[in-house]
């Protein structure tokens, strides 16, 4: 599996956890805002990690 | 049928694993020592401190209420969290370490890691033992009147959740090692798990500062009263079922290995794929907690309902590939039988030993957590001795079982010479299981008849059904020899970490599959699916034997939101 794969298989994560997290905030009735703290936190956490791997991919491709 | 190339290693050939553990810097190797020490002595905490509840529970002691609860504060804060999650962090950082093969990247950030992780363990037995027993969740409103306790309880877990942050970084940064240096341009399956493992350290950690930052700011006359703790406390609990499974799995994958030679035949994508699945699943399938809210809609219950199918799906699909694998190796070298290919498997070496009744284990506990995510029997089951009677299928048979395995094969390698008699330790796990199997059984039969949890005199002045008292008598038993078992496992290990041995040469005790290579895929490898199949019809026929059982009981129950 190439970087890319991996990349998206790490987006795809943090997806997932960015639309439950919406979900959360946008559905008054379930009345869970820790869950969107935490869903949200992940989401970005995730995303942060997949920029991290693309950076260290492009730094080793440079190299 | 086509073949696929094989893929197991050599016999003879030097264990990459122990050979790069062997070689890691010395400051890496102490700062191991000290964090498997610390686990194995939460471990041993937790040990007494759940025996000592299982008499109590049994009624073979007697125990005022206030000291009954702090033991079992102590069991829960010990086990649950500092073996589990000190654990956790030394593996990560081990198995990093390893799979860079030059040692830890950001060693200082790891060391404070470290530091954090036993400030926090310190603090939290400590206001365990002196302050009011607030359980393992930490519950305030066991202590409203007592915001001294609440504070620094709720310090300990922050503490422990900044310590596997810094940690989690520190093991992220180890295994992008290789690719800074140009040396590989893509993870291996066990890197690409670990980078995700450590990402989902640190999402529990947020999880945990959601539920205990607001207990230490009411502390300090800084924040309101948490009065939503216990919901709160239900999104760490999600994520704390997920994470020590990834672990485990991500453990089997890196023994198999190292035990066996094996690797997956099924390739490194399918892998990161099923470790991503871990991460993909984690949110979706939360909304089964949500079933013991009197007042959730109907629409959410059947949404949560489809959606807690999902929970297993990564670990009962990493064990079909890891089972796969090893079945059609060992068949390609001439191994035959339904189970027979099994005995090629090393069972003399602890480690598998402890592997593989840790899988068994694994399928009973995944049946019954079934049973209790079921939305009509949660309400009715979580609050009663069925669910310390399955979970400790998990804590103990598979997660405890498991990381010990890992010891068995990595704490000899960092230089504590020889593992402590090998023909002992590798009869224990079956004396775990056998003591899991009557603890589990009893518990279970004890709560479906409705015998509460955390409640330690059940007799109701001599209301209670005469069939109580038997069940937790035998809960007691099945408690005492589990506990017996482990006891002496731990002991094994606990003499690897101390012995000042010089470290051996170790070999990878590779199976010996040699004779007749066919070529892996030339015969078919059904245990793996097999038993997956046999896992769902046992979920079947469980569930609804509890559905008979609890509507033949003359009760109606709902739910009070209790954390299980």
């Amino acid at each position: 599996m190439k970087m890319n794969e991996e990349l998206w298989l790490v987006v795809a994560i943090a997806a997932v956890w960015a639309v439950l997290a919406a979900v959360y905030a946008f559905v008054p009735s379930l009345g869970m805002p820790g869950y969107v703290r935490v869903w949200g936190g992940g989401a970005v956490l995730f995303l942060v990690l997949a920029w991290v791997l693309a950076a260290v991919g492009r730094k080793a491709h440079r190299g | 049928m086509d073949t696929i190339s094989t893929n197991v290693t050599p016999v003879g050939a030097p264990s990459r694993l122990t050979a790069r553990v062997t070689a890691l810097p010395t400051p890496d190797k102490a700062l191991l020592k000290l964090l498997f020490g610390a686990a194995l002595l939460a471990l041993v905490l937790g040990l007494a401190g759940g025996f000592v509840t299982a008499l109590a529970r049994a009624r073979a002691l007697s125990l005022f209420p206030d000291d009954a609860y702090r033991i079992l504060t102590l069991h829960g804060v010990s086990v649950f969290f500092y073996w589990l999650y000190l654990i956790q962090a030394a593996l990560l950082l081990v198995l990093a370490a390893a799979e860079n093969g030059r040692g830890l990247a950001l060693r200082p950030l790891a060391w404070l890691g470290a530091a954090l992780m036993l400030a926090g363990f310190g603090f939290s037995e400590w206001v365990s033992t002196t302050g009011t027993p607030l359980l393992y969740d930490g519950s305030p409103e066991l202590a409203a009147d007592d915001p001294r306790s609440v504070g620094f309880f709720a310090l300990g877990y922050l503490l422990l959740s900044g310590g596997l942050v810094a940690s989690a970084a520190s093991g992220i940064a180890t295994v992008l090692q290789p690719r800074l240096r140009g040396e590989a341009d893509a993870f291996t399956s066990i890197g690409f798990a670990l980078f995700a493992w450590a990402g989902f350290l640190v999402v529990s950690a947020i999880a945990a500062t959601n539920a205990f930052l607001p207990g230490v700011l009411w502390a300090l006359g800084a924040g309101p009263f948490p009065a939503d703790h216990g919901t709160e406390w239900h999104i760490l609990f999600h994520n704390l079922h997920y994470l020590p499974l990834m672990a485990t799995v991500l453990v089997w994958y890196v023994l198999t290995e190292h035990l066996t030679g094996v690797t997956s035949i099924h390739g490194a994508r399918m892998s990161k794929i099923v470790f991503a699945a871990y991460l993909v699943f984690v949110p979706p399938t939360s909304l089964y907690h949500m079933f013991l809210e009197p007042n959730l809609s109907e629409g959410v219950r059947v949404v949560g309902s489809l959606l807690s199918l999902f929970v297993s799906v990564p670990t009962l699909a990493a064990f079909a590939i890891i089972v796969s694998s090893l079945e059609a190796s060992a068949r390609a070298r001439g191994a035959t039988g339904l189970f027979g290919w099994m005995r090629g498997l090393p069972w003399d070496n602890p480690a598998m030993a402890n592997m593989g009744w840790a899988v068994v284990n694994m399928m009973v506990g995944i049946t019954f957590a079934f049973v209790l995510i079921q939305e009509k029997l949660a309400p009715m089951l979580s609050d009663t001795f069925f669910v310390p009677g399955y979970f400790h299928f998990f804590a103990v048979g598979v997660l405890t079982q498991t990381f010990l395995a890992a010891l068995m094969v990595i704490l000899p390698a960092l230089g504590g010479g020889t593992l402590w008699r090998p023909t002992v330790l590798r009869r224990m796990p079956v004396l775990v299981t056998v003591g899991l199997l009557v603890f589990g059984a009893a518990g279970i039969a004890a709560g479906f008849m409705g015998v509460p949890r955390r409640v330690f005199d059940v007799s109701y002045g001599g209301m209670a059904p005469a069939a109580w008292p038997v069940l937790m008598a035998l809960v007691g038993v099945g408690a005492t020899v589990f506990a017996v078992a482990i006891s002496v496992t731990v002991y094994g290990v606990v003499r690897s970490l101390l012995s000042r041995c010089a470290p051996v040469a170790v070999e990878a005790p590779v199976v010996d599959w040699r004779a007749g290579a066919r070529g892996v895929g030339a015969a078919p490898a059904w245990t793996g699916p097999a038993s997956v199949a046999a896992l769902v019809a046992a979920m079947y026929v469980f569930t609804i034997v509890a559905f008979q059982l609890i509507q033949s009981l003359p009760i109606i129950a709902i739910g009070g939101g209790h954390g299980h």
